[in-house]
């Protein structure tokens, strides 16, 4: 009996395990099989994804309704800070994680996610990038390879592609006091601190100009239109650094040096957040900025000194030249609405749409939208005169956020110190070439 | 054998085999979770820290290059250098704050329960949001420090684009985040020594210092060891704190590892080489945690 009672025992424990093994396994197959399969979002639905900014509060405000009373489509806009919005997009669209739709990206990140070939051939998918009412500018850093200039290793003879699309046109052009700046906006950098300290003589402002100083992308996008109007190239054709050439480094010195002089003295930590309270509440006298913090120039809500804030093209030294920011439209592999998203891309950028979003107070990427009889904001036809007065995009390298650390770096030490511009540039170019070098640029 | 026989055997034999399989059956499902949360991230990583990588892609295997590396990265070796010039300094002075605090708290006072629990109030705050509030404190055009100074006739406080300055901003920062937690252990080990040794000193006529430095120092040197131990670990991956107020700056006068090794991975996507560059700090961590409980058990030993 004993022995009975021990197998009963031990068949019963045998027979328990096998039960619960047959239970867990059931239960997750029924599990599995009961629930409902992922649904995609059906209809017009699109999931845009992009990071906070002012550019596109016109947008957000005029063209999302409009896309949904006029077009059908419903649109999911997912916002975040810009600091984390590259590495958090560059996750979902290399993990095929499918959480967006459409990534509106900072143009400089086109590179890297080209590179990675995450994204939708758009051509292929049928936007016709050749009307020439594209702006030729523009259009083009939608490309991966890019169409014109020097290509990075492993890209050298591979089809260019078309894997963004210009959303929203955006680059720098001045913004000044017109009651400092009597005469309309300076012509050179030189005029501009001038008239400036004597505005500031006057009690008008507290400061000829604001910028941002903080290291890495902040440092270098507020020194790069002063870069290129000194005559600065960054690469040459085969991305040998030339940015400490006498051209930037006159320019490192002026930024380090005249510009701090005469900017406030916290400049060194400023980032878009201070340099936009110091022009809007009415400190600074000038800004070389994107068309975030021009967009509130007019509302008495947002700026102190409403109706005293102009626009015009960026000063000039040898030229008056800019840099392009554009926010530009990607269509990841993993988009879970992906047709939707295509045809919402064409509406978006037909010519109708895009005279609404100038209508707006947005800066449009179709050259006929410019000549709208209302533009909804004055910088409009400022930011047109920029384009053809001379503008350019950063170098279209994967690349580029590295390059843009290292020079920023660089140049923020030089700032700190208030001098030592040149010298900052040949240590940045040191780094910057070593690291190109590691990365198989050179032979 | 008759078949009953063979029956019997065979199912005995399987009863003893499911009792010896029993103990590891049950035990399967941790294991299984630990393989899958934690010891095939750590060969990922470290597979990952052997590869070359770009685009987002591993390209080639480099065995230890990204490891040899490290030792020639001017970045890298900045970044280890401010790390531990970042948590000697903050864990030094929480642990010496913690510790007065402690021996404060110590004494039995009309609203001390209510003391002991403010005390504790900055290390349950988010770190984001600490740093948020020391941001809007540091900041030089319209920062509460410059408010307050402007208030007395001075002019802006710069804080956080002087690199001396923003490093011991960090440091402040993180000292008042934390030395509750230092206060918090030292407390409960203050409150757990025997009270005999400190009457018959006091029977013999010692004063509280050397009370303090013959009696209590040495009796509680395991627990500040172990309070030491956890913080400076945890000091060598701070971050968020970080993140929100300097981003590294002014230059890299704040860039901890933790925030190379973030835009290593991520911002520059070079994956392989951020791998390395964790491991290493793990390492380095690991090698400190070692000699801390080497030193710990020495102190239990004397």
């Amino acid at each position: 009996m004993k022995t009975r009672d021990l197998l009963q025992r031990r068949l019963n424990r045998r027979k328990l395990l096998k039960t619960s093994a047959r239970l867990a396994i059931g239960s997750t197959l029924a599990v599995s099989l009961a629930a409902p399969p992922i649904v995609r979002a059906a209809g017009g639905k699109v999931i845009i994804g992009a990071f906070v900014d002012g550019g596109l509060t016109p947008f957000k405000q005029k063209i999302i309704p409009l896309a949904k009373s006029e077009a059908g489509f419903d649109i999911e806009f997912l916002e975040d800070e810009y600091g984390v919005t590259l590495e958090k997009w560059f996750a979902d669209a290399q993990n095929n994680a499918g959480q967006y739709d459409m990534y509106l990206l900072d143009d400089p990140w086109v590179p890297q996610f080209g590179a990675a070939d995450v994204l939708e051939d758009l051509g292929a998918g049928g936007i016709d990038a050749s009307d020439p009412d594209w702006i030729a500018s523009l259009i083009a850093m939608g490309y991966w390879p890019p169409r014109q200039g020097p290509r990075v290793k492993g890209f050298e003879s591979a089809d260019s592609k078309l894997v963004a699309l210009p959303f929203v046109g955006d680059l720098q052009t001045l913004t000044y006091r017109n009651d400092v700046y009597t005469d309309g906006p300076p012509a050179t950098w030189d005029d501009l601190i001038a008239k400036g300290k004597e505005g500031v003589a006057a009690g008008k402002i507290k400061y000829p100009i604001v910028f941002r100083g903080v290291s890495g992308n902040p440092i270098v996008t507020s020194w790069y239109p002063i870069f290129l109007s000194f005559g600065g190239q960054f690469f040459d054709d085969k991305w040998n650094v030339a940015f400490n050439s006498d051209a930037g480094k006159k320019a490192a010195d002026y930024f380090v040096g005249t510009l701090k002089q005469n900017a406030p003295p916290g400049v060194v930590e400023f980032d878009s957040d201070q340099e936009g309270a110091a022009i809007l509440g009415g400190d600074a006298g000038a800004i070389i900025q994107y068309s975030g913090n021009a967009l509130k120039a007019d509302d008495p809500k947002q700026t102190k000194v409403a109706g005293k804030l102009d626009f015009g093209v960026v000063p000039k030294q040898e030229k008056a030249i800019a840099q392009i920011g554009i926010f530009i439209a990607s269509v990841p592999k993993s988009a879970p609405n992906k047709a939707n998203t295509i045809e919402f891309l064409k509406w978006y950028v037909s010519p109708a749409t895009q005279a609404k979003l100038a209508e707006a107070g947005s800066i449009p990427v179709r050259r006929s939208a410019f000549a709208v009889p209302k533009p909804g904001n004055r910088l409009i036809p400022v930011a047109l005169k920029q384009l053809d007065s001379g503008a350019e995009p950063r170098p279209r390298t994967p690349d580029w956020a590295k390059v843009e650390e290292l020079l920023g770096i660089e140049l923020n030490k030089a700032l700190q110190a208030g001098s030592g511009g040149a010298e900052a540039l040949d240590a940045a170019a040191g780094k910057v070439t070593s690291y190109l070098k590691d990365a198989g640029y050179y032979k | 054998m008759s078949a009953r026989d063979r029956w019997l055997s065979r199912e005995r034999l399987q009863g003893a085999g499911l009792d010896a399989a029993l103990p590891y059956l049950l035990l399967a499902p941790s294991i299984l979770v630990t393989l899958i949360v934690l010891v095939y991230p750590l060969w990922d990583g470290i597979r990952a820290s052997t590869q070359f990588y770009r685009y987002g892609k591993a390209l080639r295997d480099v065995g230890l290059e990204n490891y040899a590396r490290l030792w020639d990265d001017p970045q890298f070796l900045n970044s280890l250098w401010v790390t531990l010039r970042f948590v000697t300094a903050s864990v030094a002075i929480e642990t010496v704050l913690g510790l007065a605090l402690a021996l404060f708290c110590l004494h039995e006072f009309r609203g001390i329960k209510l003391l002991r629990t403010v005390l504790i109030v900055p290390m349950v705050i988010t770190p984001v949001v600490v740093a948020i509030v020391f941001r809007l404190i540091y900041a030089s055009d319209a920062g509460m420090l410059t408010a307050f100074s402007e208030a007395l006739g001075g002019g802006p406080v710069q804080i956080l684009g002087e690199p001396t300055r923003a490093f011991v901003g960090l440091v402040a920062l993180d000292v008042w985040e934390w030395t509750p937690l230092m206060f918090l252990i030292m407390l409960a080990g203050l409150q757990s020594l025997p009270v005999e040794p400190f009457e018959a000193a006091r029977v013999d006529g010692a004063g509280p210092w050397r009370v303090f430095i013959d009696h209590t120092l040495p009796m509680l040197r395991p627990v500040i060891a172990i309070a030491i131990v956890l913080r400076t670990i945890d000091a060598f991956g701070t971050f968020d704190q970080v993140f929100v107020l300097t981003r590294g700056g002014p230059g890299e006068a704040t860039r901890l590892l933790s925030v190379l090794g973030y835009d290593t991975a991520f911002k520059f996507q070079q994956t392989g080489y951020a791998a390395a560059l964790f491991l290493t700090m793990g390492l380095i961590i690991l090698a400190l945690a070692l000699a801390a409980v080497r030193m710990l058990r020495r102190a239990g030993e004397s």
